[in-house]
């Protein structure tokens, strides 16, 4: 009898701390996706302002629409027989047709907030200059075309990065203070150079000297028809600035890694699973790779979303048509729609991967518990 | 010193029980380089230490912190090459073992560390961190491992089994944790566990009973233990013999009882006036601490090591001469000028 009751209890106990662990996650997460729903907002709402100047973007506007119309129908031959005050007239009316079709007309305050309500809901809009290479001006279009250059450049060269640094990190690890791991040390400051600045060399080394490399671009003009002759042309091209962007991470990574894992293999059940007699691959795997792993899977999340930036400079350098080539000319021609939608994809991808990190701890690290603190 | 009332009576007369662990003149330097390149001499952590250890014995080895007592360890573990010298371990060399005697070498030896939670893996729960030891030495059964597992945590009684098996270590209390590294070091049912500091990083309350518990595996699968501490106050629960380590040697070697009332070596006996009881008399006692530092270990003091903070030294003997091990009485040797005869 006290037994049934007792374990009847127990059930209790467990359904109410189940129900508990799922009311605490879902609290969690909407407080969670509340605030960085309003760090979005916030950044974004920045961009809009900086990409604007402030709203001096607008006057910049006012003025070219201004000159272009009065210079249109001043030359326009139609109009030739028209007095200056009628023309001014005329001037003034499809000025202020065109004011009122971008929207100047309202000031800027206005027009930012409902740029802000346009980004949020990913309503890019239609660029102010650019054009897409089938000739829209759908800012969606302009991005959604050069996402692919960009991500068979970066994807490329920054999994290989990702993956041979963390390699070679643990390999270095295993054999601290030895000659390799002396070399990698002393060569983790070149990291302090841009791509950009590796781009120079390597261009000016094998295009410019040894003409063994194309300078720039994606593909030869014209491209080849044949679809391996496409792909080996790709990866000729993609040499270049693949390396450059290799070369100017690969040692401060493998330095970052290796003294990442030093400090988790000097941990005493390190020393124990040695002393069990473990492998020295068992030890890696199970007790270095597997701590660090919530480290190893951020910086992996982070460097995937990372591709949609790309890298502003190296692309224009070797002339790549990705998406930081694209954000550098719409920074020059003051195309913001461009600059922002770019930006609000970012942070977005950003805050949902953030989210999404905070479960993965909790299911590599048993430590962590979401929510737990409330 | 005081009588401490948990302390066994063992016997002092030479055993013949068979030896298990032979330390033949073993030496473990560490090569120091200048700027990562040159050669700027030797860390001479372990110097020359001799010792025999039987089936069943258990042995504290006390000294002060960077006197060797860990790297010792270490080689005794396998963990660090000797630079000379040999470690036998049933009539066989530990570091001529080929892979799978190393594995099986492994398994003879248990280990428990100082600080519980460090040496326990975080992101394992009990269950896990005890049955890796028995996948590594090739327990294919499950049940068995699980019955093993069992057996194991009621031994260091943790029990209820089922409220610790899928525990993570930081759900343990400090008790509890060294609790299951004791369990791992016991689950092979090792013939030696080399006990490092075991309860030196826990509260008092519990120090006895993990001390009592050590004690009580000792006896019952008649381990040989190697306790390593610089607490001498510890040492009497569950030691036979005392080595005495100073700068990389065993300075002095005796019974528990022998050492303790009769200390010979003038090191030995600063360490004992320096060790403190629990004991409210003794909170204003006078404590005679040998001045000066431990020696630096890569430019070792000529002669006896002690020698220039020693204050019976023997002008021209101790400061020229390394010092010959004395017998002095039973069991009992000292390194020290002072019993030359």
């Amino acid at each position: 009898m006290a037994e049934t009751t007792l374990s009847s209890n127990i059930q209790a106990y467990q359904k109410k701390t189940a129900a508990n662990t799922l009311t605490r996650l879902l609290r969690y997460s909407a407080v969670r996706l509340v605030t960085l729903f309003v760090t979005v907002v916030v950044g974004v709402y920045l961009t809009i302002l900086i990409a604007n100047m402030g709203g001096y973007v607008d006057e910049i506007l006012r003025g070219e629409i201004r000159e272009r119309i009065s210079v249109s129908i001043s030359q326009n031959p139609a109009y030739r027989d028209y007095t200056v005050e009628q023309r001014n007239q005329l001037i003034q009316a499809e000025i202020a047709q065109e004011e009122e079709r971008l929207g100047l007309n309202q000031p800027f305050l206005i027009r930012s907030l409902s740029f802000l309500r346009n980004a949020l809901t990913l309503n890019f809009g239609r660029a102010l200059n650019m054009t897409s290479d089938s000739g829209s001006r759908q800012v969606s279009l302009i991005l959604l075309e050069r996402l692919p250059s960009t991500l068979v450049l970066f994807g490329t060269s920054n999994l290989l990065l990702f993956f041979i640094s963390v390699f070679l990190a643990l390999a270095l690890s295993r054999h601290y203070g030895s000659w390799a791991d002396k070399i990698i040390v002393a060569l983790s400051p070149t990291s302090a150079a841009p791509p950009w600045f590796y781009g120079i060399f390597l261009i000016l080394i094998f295009a410019a000297w040894l003409r063994v490399l194309p300078f720039g671009g994606m593909v030869s003009a014209p491209p080849p028809t044949n679809r391996l002759e496409y792909a080996l042309d790709l990866l000729v091209h993609m040499i270049l600035p693949a390396s450059a962007l290799f070369l100017s991470s690969i040692f401060l990574s493998i330095y970052n890694w290796r003294t990442f894992f030093l400090i988790y293999s000097s941990e005493d059940y390190v020393e124990m699973a040695k002393a069990k007699g473990l492998t020295a691959r068992d030890i890696e795997r199970r007790y270095i790779l597997r701590p660090t792993l919530p480290t190893i899977v951020t910086s992996f999340a982070l460097l995937l979303i990372g591709l949609w930036t790309g890298a502003i400079i190296t692309e224009t350098i070797f002339n790549w048509p990705g998406l930081g080539r694209t954000l550098y000319r719409a920074i020059g021609l003051y195309d913001t729609p461009v600059i922002v939608a770019s930006t609000i994809i970012f942070a977005y991808l950003l805050a949902i991967t953030v989210f999404v990190l905070d479960f993965i701890y909790a299911l590599l690290d048993p430590r962590v518990k979401v929510g737990g603190a409330q | 010193m005081s009588q401490v009332n948990l302390a066994p009576t063992f016997s002092t007369q030479q055993d013949a029980r068979p030896v298990l662990l032979s330390v033949q003149e073993l030496r473990v330097w560490f090569e120091l380089r200048r700027f990562g390149f040159g050669h700027a001499g030797y860390v001479h952590a372990v110097d020359g230490v001799s010792f025999d250890l039987a089936e069943g014995e258990t042995i504290a080895i006390v000294g002060e912190s960077g006197c060797g007592k860990s790297s010792l360890m270490k080689a005794i573990l396998g963990l660090n090459k000797p630079t000379a010298g040999r470690i036998l371990f049933e009539g066989q060399d530990i570091n001529q073992f080929d892979a799978a005697k190393k594995r099986w070498y492994h398994s003879r030896v248990g280990y428990v560390q100082q600080d519980p939670f460090g040496a326990l893996p975080p992101f394992m729960p009990v269950r896990r961190i005890l049955e890796e030891p028995l996948i590594i030495s090739g327990v294919k059964d499950k049940d068995e491992r699980m019955e093993r597992i069992r057996k194991g945590m009621e031994e260091v009684k943790l029990s209820p089994v089922e409220d610790f098996m899928e525990k993570y270590p930081h759900m343990l209390s400090g008790g509890q944790q060294q609790r299951v590294v004791i369990a791992r070091a016991m689950i092979m049912e090792p013939k030696l566990l080399v006990a490092d500091e075991p309860v030196s990083m826990l509260d008092a309350s519990v120090r006895v009973e993990i001390l009592k518990l050590l004690r009580a595996l000792q006896e019952r699968h008649n381990l040989s233990v190697i306790y390593i501490t610089h607490d001498l106050s510890t040492v009497s629960y569950f030691s036979e013999r005392i080595f005495v380590m100073y700068a990389g040697q065993l300075i002095e070697k005796a019974p528990v009882r022998g050492l303790i009332d009769r200390p010979a070596h003038p090191y030995t006996q600063a360490l004992l006036t320096g060790t403190s009881e629990p004991d409210a008399r003794n909170a204003l006692t006078y404590k005679e601490i040998p001045p000066g530092e431990p020696p630096s270990l890569v430019k070792p003091p000529s002669g006896c090591r002690f020698h220039p903070r020693c204050t019976r030294i023997i002008k021209g003997e101790c400061d020229v001469n390394e010092p010959l091990e004395f017998t002095i009485e039973d069991r009992h040797s000292v390194s020290c000028w002072l019993y030359k005869g």
